[in-house]
């Protein structure tokens, strides 16, 4: 009696009639009926395999194939091989799907456990929220992606971002909330009937609330685009308060004014201390703390001056009895001549907090303001940590709070690179080729949204963050067009792809020590960009070229390319590719000359950028951290300080903890508790801490690698 | 005069982005010197004319801001440096009477000699005396252990 090895390795006996029964399918499907060929083929087969004692399945399907191929009924064995064909796909399919449930059940599948560092996987709502996501890759990849999309997905050619939201789910990526027209005109949250807050306490309160609803709907960034102007109205109806009732206790009016004022202060204090716990306590829908950015810092008034002093020294102070650094939200503190720049500004005391407070926490990233305006055509804080929205007017009037990015698809350049063997006119044409891959992949992020009502995100279209108010049985898709809303094309790795294509560290120059080269990764970039500006005058949608971070990408794509192309020197060797059109984190150059090679850069990828630098402790030295920050004034748009600001529980060292094997280890006293430690690291434009939530093996290489410029 | 390492941007040696430059040769000898290797007068390399003028270029860069100078060692207020030391400082005073000498020696402020304060007298921050072992205490910055003192011009701290 013969035994069939089944696909799962388990057995059964031989039975003919499941032949026969397969062999008739495909008869039918070509629309042919013989039953005596059937009876043949399947009496063939079994005589082929009575001899042994264990037969494959797909030794058996195989055979089949054969006899049928060779017969005269060719449609019937096409049929049968198509069948097969399908059924092999969707039952791997099904695997993954299996594996990936099972990966999170046993906490042992570190692509999805530690895709984003943001994410704590080990506990039950994040692990729905990954479980959701796994759901919605299978039924996104299988039915709404189209096919080419899906196998360059899935090959690595590009990278459909965020599969696990969209475009399962009618979801965009990050925006900027209309936190000022919410505030000012009410809206409704949940069951509660909200109108315009009366003190800055509830502001804060109130902006926490968006903040924690808003990123329940979207699955990028939220950010709040100069909160220092948005909450100053508030700020002045605390004191407004604060004054009546000094007049009427005190009399005295300078007296009263005095009591006002410092009253005021202390309320703005405790409100963005307040908030600042509230963002790090909450949970959204997503699984995860928000990932909210604050931009602020071109206020002058008395008020502004209060909510951008009060944001820096909650910072400076920290978290809880530890004053741990918070990683959320992101702060950019926009810098501008005649504002905070020189000596003479009136804010130079507030960029001198705000330089404090980076050497201290990493935080706040710098807005050069005029060099903003120059690159992106007005001036805005990122969404997330980097997306940066174009000028966009209505009624003759610039508008960007509201506005948001549809989502991102990247390409894998180095992969082109590899594929191209060194020949320079061959890269141009696959480069060619993927483009209009990607460019499907983002057209169906748009289509997705086609005939969404408004009704599915009521915070985002009927209540306000989108700066409209739309009925619920509204269709939304008419506030993404005409460059209202951005629809991004990334990139990874010049760096390695220059490698690639000319050569590497070991035979050829670094890019960084060649100026021919230099022009080369400009060349790519530039025409990334004339792509997008081709498809934006197609189809009237704002395509923009963003510079991917590529948290987990930068891992996923070098090891795909190592699978297939082997280790090559300079390219996939490392286990990551470099962020975007960054300069190599290994080369070790001075922030100055860093600035220089990429300054060039933004330009082009005016759609999302960031610049950084990696500095020594400069807590006692924030002078010379000026000196670089003025540096990059009129050089680059947006400058991150990188520095360390590790701090240890047990024997109080400030400064860089070793990453070793084991975990981070404190160099003073080689405590490696976790939970006795503060470590902070530059993920991307985000920051993260590696030590309670790891980042992705790639990224953490990457990390480990970064030389001090200085 | 010899020295062991310049460094034309350096954020770590004084307030600012300075040029740093570790002369060799000083009789302190320190038990734990964070620069053993400088001690010797004659170790590293010979001071040169051109080295001096690559520093002053370095410092009146018009790309990368220099806040001033730096002198560490070895000692810089050491015997056999004092003429370099000296010429060095008044030229960069000279050259550049906004910036700033940050300097570095083992000797106290109350027992330097006449040479010695001749060549301070360009120098705006001293931070003086020998590192002591059982002082160490490197949670402040600029300097090693407790007994070590940071001089300012501008408070008065250096003024005969």
């Amino acid at each position: 009696m013969t035994d069939i090895i089944k696909r799962d390795g388990s057995r059964q006996p031989f039975d003919i009639q499941r032949i026969i029964k397969a062999v008739a399918c495909a008869m039918n499907d070509a629309g042919l009926r013989d039953d005596d060929f059937v009876a043949s083929v399947a009496e063939s087969v079994r005589h082929a395999c009575e001899e042994k004692e264990t037969v494959d399945i797909y030794d058996v399907q195989s055979r089949v194939e054969n006899i049928m191929m060779r017969s005269r009924y060719k449609n019937a064995a096409r049929c049968y091989i198509e069948f097969r064909r399908t059924r092999d796909l969707e039952r791997e399919s099904r695997n993954t799907l299996n594996q990936e449930i099972l990966g999170i059940i046993n906490q042992d599948n570190e692509q999805i456990l530690n895709e984003n560092a943001n994410k704590d996987a080990k506990i039950i709502p994040t692990q729905r929220d990954l479980l959701a996501g796994v759901v919605a890759r299978y039924y996104a990849r299988q039915h709404i992606l189209p096919r080419n999309v899906c196998e360059a997905h899935d090959k690595g050619d590009i990278h459909f971002h965020d599969l696990d939201y969209s475009p399962f789910f009618p979801m965009f990526n990050c925006m900027l909330i209309d936190l000022e027209g919410m505030l000012s005109n009410g809206f409704k949250l949940g069951n509660a009937e909200i109108e315009t807050p009366k003190s800055i306490l509830t502001a804060t309160a109130i902006t926490a609330q968006i903040i924690a609803q808003v990123s329940s709907h979207i699955y990028g960034g939220t950010s709040i685009n100069e909160i220092d102007r948005i909450h100053a109205p508030y700020v002045r109806k605390t004191y407004d308060k604060h004054l009546a009732e000094g007049v009427r206790w005190i009399g005295e009016e300078e007296k009263a004014k005095a009591y006002a004022m410092e009253r005021t202060e202390k309320d703005c204090f405790d409100a963005y201390q307040a908030l600042e716990y509230e963002i790090n306590t909450l949970h959204t829908a997503n699984g995860q703390t928000p990932f909210v950015t604050f931009g602020f810092g071109l206020g002058t008034s008395w008020e502004e001056r209060l909510v951008q002093t009060s944001i820096l020294k909650n910072r400076i102070r920290g978290l809880g009895k530890n004053n741990k650094t918070p990683v959320f939200p992101k702060l950019v503190f926009a810098i501008r001549k005649g504002v905070n720049f020189s000596k003479d500004d009136p804010n130079y005391d507030i960029k001198q907090l705000a330089l404090e407070c980076a050497s201290k926490r990493m935080y706040p990233d710098i807005l050069n303001y005029d060099k903003l305006v120059e690159v992106t055509g007005s001036f805005k804080t990122p969404m997330g940590c980097r997306s940066f929205l174009g000028a966009y007017e209505e009624n003759g009037e610039l508008i960007h709070d509201g506005r948001n990015n549809l989502g991102v698809v990247s390409l894998n350049l180095p992969r082109i690179a590899l594929e191209s063997h060194g020949d320079e006119q061959r890269f141009w044409e696959l480069l060619e080729d993927r483009l209009s891959v990607a460019k499907d992949a983002l057209m169906c992020r748009i289509h997705r949204l086609d005939n969404v009502t408004a009704s599915v995100a009521p915070i985002l279209y009927v209540e306000g963050a989108c700066g409209v108010r739309l009925k619920p049985t509204d269709k939304v898709s008419h506030i993404f067009k005409n460059g209202r809303a951005s629809i991004s094309l990334g990139f990874i790795g010049i760096h390695e792809t220059i490698n690639a294509l000319y050569g590497n560290k070991e035979d050829g120059q670094h890019i960084y020590d060649n100026e021919q080269l230099r022009e080369k990764g400009l060349a790519i970039v530039q025409r990334l960009r004339s792509a997008v500006e081709e498809w934006k005058k197609e189809t009237g949608y704002g395509f923009s070229l963003y510079s991917t971070p590529s948290e987990s990408l930068c891992d996923r794509f070098c090891r795909l390319d190592e699978k297939e192309f082997g280790v090559v020197p300079g390219v996939t060797d490392k286990g990551y590719y470099t962020n975007s059109f960054h300069l190599d984190v290994e080369k070790k150059v001075t922030p100055y000359d860093k600035v220089d090679f990429e300054m060039e850069y933004p330009h082009h990828a005016s759609g999302g950028f960031i610049c950084y630098g990696e500095f020594p402790n400069m807590q006692h030295n924030t002078q010379a951290l000026e000196n670089v920050w003025d540096y990059t004034y009129d050089k680059v748009p947006y400058y991150g300080t990188n520095t360390p600001i590790d701090s240890c529980y047990s024997c109080g060292y400030e400064g860089e903890f070793d990453a070793t094997a084991r975990g981070f280890e404190c160099p003073s006293c080689k405590n490696r508790d976790s939970s006795k430690m503060s470590v902070t690291r530059r993920v991307c434009g985000y920051l993260g801490q590696p030590n309670s939530r790891p980042f992705i093996k790639g990224k953490q290489e990457e990390v480990t690698r970064r030389v001090k410029h200085l | 005069m010899n020295y062991h390492q310049y460094y034309p941007i350096d954020v770590v040696n004084g307030e600012g982005t300075r040029c740093t430059l570790f002369v060799s040769g000083c009789e302190h000898k320190c038990v734990g010197c964070h620069n053993a290797s400088t001690i010797k007068p004659d170790s590293g390399h010979p001071y040169t004319l051109e080295l001096e003028e690559q520093i002053l270029k370095d410092l009146g860069d018009p790309r990368i801001i220099r806040n001033g100078l730096s002198l560490s060692g070895g000692d810089p207020l050491y015997p056999g440096n004092l003429e370099a030391v000296g010429r060095l400082a008044r030229r960069v005073k000279e050259t550049y009477p906004d910036k700033n000498i940050w300097m570095w020696t083992g000797y106290v402020r109350e027992e330097l000699t006449p040479a010695q304060w001749d060549v301070v007298a360009y120098v705006d921050v001293l931070v003086d005396g020998p590192y002591i072992q059982a002082e160490r205490d490197i949670t402040q910055p600029w300097k090693g252990s407790r007994n070590q003192r940071i001089l300012r011009r501008e408070a008065g701290d250096l003024s005969l």
